[in-house]
């Protein structure tokens, strides 16, 4: 058990069917009635935006201006953007509907807004804020994978260098979180299988950093469990609501965890790949994960021996001699990987991705300097970071 | 209880100096650390309510230690003395202390591992492994002989080499 631990999710979840038409009046409880709502160009076009639009006006409450320009890898440049557009508009709350980028933008624009600054920049650190004016602010994720919208971080790139800066405060996490399936259910294939595995990637590590605690590993054991269960199924059949349903769940849940006990090396190289090679994140999670566990393995295998049951079933899992079931966990995670390829073509080498050699070193680079790595189960130099790229290339 | 404690912690912050000063010259990682670092990074660091601080810049190749420091480019707070003493005693890790929300950091993230990576290596050569063990995943090898180290550090405080810089 760790000497100490500190665990916060203030996120009130609205779970289930119907639940965007409940977004007017939570908004209304919070004394707002003139929301921002954000998201990007992707959902304004496909229809996503305007479900949860129309939700809303159904319960009588319209959006006082829509800001859709949010790319997929946001800066810190659009931060500052939207909050001067919210301002301009009189909005008094956020509504963002997306996937991680839209929501982590989103937590920039509030944490602006309500520590009164111009320049997100200024906020950059760990827990070093004091709490702001409130700002209504609800999220509608539209991917199962991020977990965004129960974590009391955003990650926001510096376009200045590349890097992808974090802001760690109690205060970025919203208000609520609405859950509908409706959100999810018309994610392609690629995206449901790499977004699950990105929700993996987050409960695994969760439950095995150096700030893993007993909150966090319940979270953490229980979405891994969905996860294993629910993403091939999901991917396979993207009508399947109760998969779909799940599948939203776990990803919660693995947000729920990871906010409360950090991620790992995985997001740390992760992130320097989607700096330096522009990966997406959640192919980036999908292609490290097994690699990093290896490299992990003499650190940590009882935690990872103990994720077993939740990853391939307690009787599998019994059947499996103790001191194998670390390395099983492994190959499970990479035979889940590869179904997952055999549904859906998904990359699972960085080589398939696209990323060349020549940029392992700068990615080694940038990885040694973020800050998931400082509670990584085992240190890593830039020397072990460019061992675990090779093996996934 | 807690006086004693920040004494302890005002002299080993003055040795972590000292220390980062004289591993510049003998550790080639902690070299290399420095050849990276942008020239004008400060640090400031603070222990518990009104406790011992230790405010640094690298500046034209120096590590200077200044009496203030206004808007440091990165500003660690460590919560509590008792934190604060078990962190610079060699009872908790940098890590350890992050896990353990031990501190409050303003500024980028990417400086506190700069930090985490020179604390390490300044903790292999200050403590003995018995106790670096329990606080480091992975304790890094020292380069030379400890006793260099302390050497050097030593001749320095005798030498008045680590006053404070205007």
């Amino acid at each position: 058990m760790v000497p100490y631990f500190e665990f916060q999710n203030a996120v009130k979840l609205l779970c289930g069917e119907l639940s965007l038409e409940r977004i007017s009046i939570e908004l209304e409880l919070m004394g707002a009635s003139k929301p921002l709502m954000m998201s990007d160009a992707v959902l304004a076009k496909i229809g996503t935006l305007e479900t949860v639009v129309k939700a809303m006006e159904s319960e009588g409450l319209s959006p006082a201006a829509t800001f859709t320009d949010i790319p997929v890898d946001s800066s810190l440049a659009v931060v500052n953007k939207i909050a001067a557009f919210y301002r301009e508009q009189g909005c008094d709350s956020i509504v963002a509907v997306g996937g991680g980028s839209v929501i982590d933008t989103a937590k920039g624009v509030r944490l602006v807004l309500s520590q009164n600054k111009e320049d997100i920049l200024s906020l950059s650190g760990l827990d070093n804020l004091v709490r702001g004016r409130h700002v209504p602010f609800i999220v509608v994720p539209t991917t199962a994978g991020t977990g965004s919208e129960c974590t009391g971080v955003a990650v926001i790139r510096n376009d200045e260098n590349g890097v992808k800066m974090e802001f760690l405060s109690p205060y970025v996490e919203p208000d609520a979180a609405v859950i509908d399936p409706r959100m999810t259910a018309g994610l392609p294939p690629k995206a449901t299988a790499t977004t699950g595995m990105d929700a993996l990637v987050h409960a695994m590590e969760a439950c095995t950093c150096q700030q893993a605690n007993p909150l966090s590993a319940a979270y953490g054991t229980a979405a891994i469990r969905m996860i294993a269960e629910n993403v091939e199924e999901a991917t396979r059949n993207g009508s399947n609501k109760k998969a779909r349903f799940a599948m939203a769940l776990a990803s919660t849940m693995a947000g729920i965890s990871f906010s409360n006990s950090m991620v790992g090396a995985v997001h740390a190289i992760g992130h320097a790949l989607g700096g330096v090679c522009h990966v997406p994140h959640a192919v980036a999670m999908t292609i490290l994960l097994p690699h990093v566990m290896r490299y992990n393995l003499s650190h940590c295998g009882a935690a990872y021996a103990e994720l077993l049951p939740w990853l391939v079933g307690a009787d599998a899992a019994m059947a499996t001699p103790a001191n194998k079931r670390a390395e099983a966990a492994i190959d499970a995670v990479v035979a889940l990987g590869r179904s997952l390829k055999k549904i859906c073509d998904i990359p699972l080498t960085l080589k398939e991705a696209g990323v060349s050699t020549e940029s392992f070193a700068k990615v080694a680079e940038v990885a040694v300097n973020d800050g998931a790595l400082i509670v990584n189960p085992r240190a890593a130099d830039e020397a072990q970071v460019i061992e675990i790229l090779n093996a996934a290339y | 209880m807690r006086a004693l404690q920040a004494w302890i912690v005002a002299i080993v912050l003055r040795v972590v100096h000292a220390a980062l000063v004289e591993l510049r010259v003998l550790d080639s990682r902690v070299a290399r650390e420095f050849e990276r670092m942008p020239d004008g990074l400060s640090y400031a660091i603070a222990t518990g309510h009104r406790g011992p601080t230790l405010f640094v810049k690298w500046e034209g190749g120096k590590l200077k230690r200044l009496a203030e420091l206004e808007a440091p480019s990165c500003a660690l707070r460590i919560k509590s003395m008792p934190l604060s003493f078990r962190l610079f005693t060699g009872q908790m890790g940098l890590s350890q202390a992050y896990a353990r929300h031990a501190f409050t950091m303003g500024g980028e993230v990417a400086d506190v591992m700069r930090l985490a990576r020179l604390v390490n290596l300044v903790e292999a050569y200050l403590f003995p492994k018995i106790m670096t063990r329990r606080i480091m995943t992975d304790v890094p090898e020292t380069e030379v002989c400890f006793l260099r180290a302390y050497a050097r550090i030593a001749v320095g405080f005798l030498t008045c080499k680590y006053k404070l810089s205007r």
